[in-house]
């Protein structure tokens, strides 16, 4: 039996981990920053970043759907049910923090063009109250999404040097399992 | 002598004697679009000045004067509004009214001109040629409206550390509709 999932599937898990953690570091310095030409181009960069992670989604789902690994391979039945539902939120999170970042870029005006490339819709009008709510929404979504991946991450470090089994194997190419 | 006199006169007299019209301001704008990172951002002026005098038998031989209160400007945020009368961009301190007037209109077809004249904008006077239509209103009325292509930094617009069009774009569009009734 495979130990890993496929190096797509693996790539992309780890492809998306970069893309939120540069997306969050952006957002961070833009906060302090006054207008200027560099905060414009973070700003750009932020939003194609995050756009990202919303456009990398679906084709995660679709490897993972079409990947044979059994995911609940040496897991507990709580362990089953419990990774099932945290994978579930943070799916729905990376679908939910990019889009709210896009209704809120929508409502303020400010159109997303992906790597100043691909016009992206509106997907509201312009409205100043609306987006200051979709501002809040996308703020608070993404500390629920980080404090999701924090915990994702702690039981599968609490798998690898406490449980010693292969789940953090299956997504890291070269790790192997603690004896 | 004396009816050649009279001509001339009369003659010179007629723009004076074409209407002026009264603009409705609640029913007019004009606005901009600048691309920023690529992306097509519209913005706009809340308080202006337009003269309109014009027969409506001949409007090529009207005349349009605009004046922007560069204060009034609407950039799509806040921070950006703020910046926008800093010196590097309108320096509205040192120019708070930008001005255009009309040279010359030409009629290109039933209900379309060619506007041509002076645009003047932080101190500097640049030609400018604005395609126009012209839509009659019920109730004798004109709506004026074109949009014409601008470039920022022919008039010094957006310098120094702005000055990289990649950014904040060299092109803008101006886009106008004025409503005049009678």
């Amino acid at each position: 039996m495979r130990k890993r999932y496929s190096l797509p599937l693996i790539s992309l898990h780890w492809l998306t981990v970069i893309l939120i953690i540069t997306a969050y570091v952006l957002a961070t310095m833009l906060e302090d920053m006054t207008l200027s030409p560099q905060k414009l181009k973070l700003y750009a960069w932020h939003k194609w970043v995050g756009i990202s992670v919303l456009f990398l989604l679906p084709l995660r789902l679709l490897l993972r759907f079409v990947d044979r690994f059994d995911h609940r391979y040496e897991l507990s039945p709580f362990e089953i049910k419990a990774s099932a539902s945290v994978h579930g939120m943070l799916y729905l999170l990376l679908i939910a923090v990019p889009l709210l970042g896009w209704l809120h870029s929508s409502a303020a005006g400010f159109s997303v063009v992906w790597f100043g490339l691909v016009s992206l819709p509106d997907l509201v009008g312009k409205d100043k109250a609306l987006a200051e709510i979709f501002k809040e929404l996308h703020a608070g979504s993404v500390n629920l999404l980080l404090a999701l991946v924090v915990l994702h991450a702690a039981a599968a470090l609490y798998h690898h040097y406490f449980q010693r089994d292969g789940v953090l194997v299956r997504m890291i190419p070269w790790l192997r399992k603690k004896s | 002598m004396k009816r050649y006199g009279l001509l001339v006169l009369a003659f010179l007299a007629l723009p004076a004697l074409a209407q002026e019209w009264k603009v409705d301001y609640g029913k007019s704008q004009i606005a901009f679009v600048i691309k920023q990172m690529n992306v097509p951002v519209e913005g706009g002026f809340g308080r202006y000045n337009v003269k309109a005098v014009f027969d409506p038998a001949k409007p090529e031989l009207g005349f349009f004067r605009v004046e922007l209160d560069i204060a009034s400007i609407n950039t799509g945020s806040e921070e950006g509004d703020g910046e926008a009368k800093r010196p590097a961009w309108f320096d509205t301190a040192r120019f708070p009214k930008a001005t255009f007037v009309s040279k010359a209109i030409k009629k290109d077809a039933a209900g379309r001109f060619t506007v041509t004249g002076d645009f003047t904008l932080k101190g500097r006077t640049r030609p400018l040629l604005a395609p126009v239509i012209l839509t009659p209103q019920r109730g004798g009325g004109w709506l004026v409206s074109g949009r014409t292509a601008l470039k920022r930094s022919q008039f010094d617009i957006g310098g120094g550390e702005w000055a990289d069009p990649s950014v904040v774009a060299d092109d803008l569009e101006a886009r106008f509709k004025i409503l005049l009734t009678p």
